[in-house]
């Protein structure tokens, strides 16, 4: 019998049997396409109720199982007097870095949480909770503190301050430690069951265990437990192509573990290497279509791409002696851009309906 | 000190990070005479291929290359001026930037780091690079290579306008061309009719040097 999205979501998360593996390629920005107002990038992300309501549309017209509020990369940055770029159907980005010298960090204050841009996903968070929350699991989406100040003063300039000067960034992550500590406490008061994490330094193609534990894992367990302490399914997202998952899934412990595969980069995990190796035993993983493959794939290929990861997963899921620790979703954001194949995304959803059933003998 | 010692503290600036030291270290090279190609080619490059190879293995990591490119580019600043000038048209002529719209350099920037270290006469336009500006540099530097990256999808397609331009303008044909950038990949380099897509500096470094 079919299972209800919150069910299938529920019993993954628990790793219970289901009537078929859950789906949701992180599609955010692009859902502003269903809308039947024309609406351009930069408006989805300044107005609560676009936000919102193309989160709702991209769920009736896909019927996925989850769905995550990811915004873009600037907004904590933005809101901290960073000068962004919007331009109309672009992901805005930083252009002027509030930090450009040593004593910038100290300029870092830790702003209404209420206003600007974070007040833009805090309310419209609660507005697709609010109305998806009888259909499907969903969960609010935000920048850990060291990828905020990356954001706000350039990673090339925090690795390099990182050696050079050490204290004023820790200073600074300790100010975006308590403006994520704010914005987890506005995310509280929505009614979104989850808060997904963006870690994606948590790379070893960009820190080793030493420095991410210094600028990173230390400030993440404060975040990461206040999560939970509020009430929230504590989740990560990191698209980086060597994640630090012995940290990041063994220590840490998320409810969901979103991450991406770069099958020609030597060492990034596929999703048959990371469940063999333990990571879905008590975290729900999730990965890995290309985000690519939603604009340049036919939808006969990205069809194939999916049958061939579900199988993948449940081969590898059977093996581990796991039912339902995986979802399909796609590594990264499906790209927010006018030219993603709408059907790509369909595709890949209705795909997963029709061949992700799992039985294990 | 020997010539040995000075290139051996040259490399080892590099390798600690320390610019301070490689911009003293460059500097002695000049007073005793040592010949500044040979400071770079056996001192800096030296020492960046050893932090190079050690990134690669991941023994070292981002903060420690970046260092490491920092002292080179100090001593460089010194080095540079005192090589002579029928020395430095024999390097290989790149011309790099982040296409426009887009205006994360971190990729670029290690990328030319390795290029600086592989010998090569890199001309960085920068990041948010207009289209027209690739196509004036290859002409005015006489380059060989253009490297293009970008970080996100919606800029994807400057590439390929940059391209575009290059072939209007009759220089295709002389120069290489090289992408990268996390949304491109082989398959998207040969759409646009790039000549290699680089998954990494390494990567980019050892196409590169296949074809020059």
């Amino acid at each position: 019998m079919a299972m209800s999205h919150i069910e299938r979501a529920m019993a993954s998360i628990t790793n219970q049997p289901v009537d078929r593996l859950s789906v949701y390629p992180i599609a955010c920005g692009v859902n502003r396409k269903l809308l039947s107002t024309p609406t351009t990038y930069s408006e989805w992300c300044s107005d609560p109720r676009k936000f919102a309501e193309a989160a709702i549309a991209g769920y009736k017209y896909f019927d996925w199982d989850w769905f995550f509020g990811l915004m873009d990369l600037s907004v904590m940055a933005a809101d901290v007097g960073s000068g962004v770029r919007f331009d109309e159907q672009n992901t805005p980005y930083v252009v002027d870095p509030l930090v450009k010298k040593p004593e910038d960090y100290e300029k870092i204050q830790v702003p209404d949480v209420r206003k600007g841009r974070c007040g833009v996903i805090i309310e419209g968070t609660k507005l697709f909770a609010e109305r998806l929350g009888k259909d499907i699991i969903t969960s609010g989406f935000i920048e850990g503190p060291l990828l905020a100040l990356t954001q706000t003063a350039g990673a090339e300039k925090v690795f390099m301050d990182m050696y050079n000067h050490r204290s004023a960034v820790h200073k600074a992550l300790k100010t975006f430690t308590q403006f994520d500590a704010d914005f987890t406490k506005a995310f509280a008061t929505t009614s979104s069951p989850g808060l997904c994490w963006d870690y994606l330094w948590g790379s070893y193609s960009c820190l080793g265990d030493k420095e991410y534990e210094e600028f990173e894992a230390q400030y993440a367990r404060e975040l990461n437990k206040l999560t939970s302490d509020l009430g929230k399914a504590f989740c990560i997202h990191n698209c980086a192509d060597l994640p630090h998952l012995d940290t990041q899934v063994k220590a840490f412990k998320p409810v969901i573990y979103s991450m991406a595969y770069y099958p020609l980069i030597p060492g990034s995990p596929s999703p048959k290497e990371a469940i063999g190796k333990g990571y879905a035993d008590n975290c729900l993983l999730a990965g890995n279509i290309d985000p690519q493959a939603f604009i340049r794939f036919s939808t006969e290929k990205i069809e194939k791409v999916t049958i061939d990861l579900l199988q993948e997963v449940k081969t590898a899921l059977c093996a581990r002696g796991l039912h339902s620790r995986y979802v399909v979703a796609s590594g990264c954001e499906v790209p927010p851009a006018l030219a993603t194949k709408m059907e790509n995304i369909k595709m890949v959803v209705d795909t997963t309906k029709k061949y992700g059933q799992i039985e294990c003998k | 000190m020997t010539r040995e010692q000075i290139l051996a503290g040259l490399e080892k600036a590099v390798v600690a990070g320390n610019k301070p030291e490689a911009i003293k270290e460059a500097n002695a090279a000049l007073s005793a005479g040592v010949k500044a190609l040979d400071a770079i080619d056996h001192g800096l490059i030296k020492g960046m291929t050893i932090v190079g190879d050690k990134y690669a293995l991941h023994e070292l990591y981002l903060p420690q290359v970046l260092l490491a490119a920092d002292a080179m580019y100090g001593a460089l600043d010194v080095l540079l001026p005192h090589i002579p000038k029928e020395e430095a048209k024999k390097r290989v002529g790149v011309v790099i930037g982040v296409v426009e719209g887009d205006v994360h350099d971190i990729g670029k920037n290690l990328v030319k780091t390795m290029m600086t270290a592989g010998g090569m006469s890199v001309t960085d336009l920068g990041r948010d690079v207009p289209i027209e500006n690739f196509v004036v540099n290859v002409k005015e530097k006489d380059a060989h290579i253009v490297a293009m990256s970008t970080l996100m999808t919606p800029t994807m397609d400057g590439m390929k306008r940059a391209v575009d331009g290059l072939i209007e303008s009759g220089l295709r044909m002389k120069v290489k061309i090289i992408i990268g950038g996390a949304p491109t990949s082989q398959e998207f380099a040969e759409d646009i009719g790039a000549d290699m897509w680089g998954m990494n500096a390494q990567d980019a470094m050892n196409k590169l040097k296949k074809v020059i």
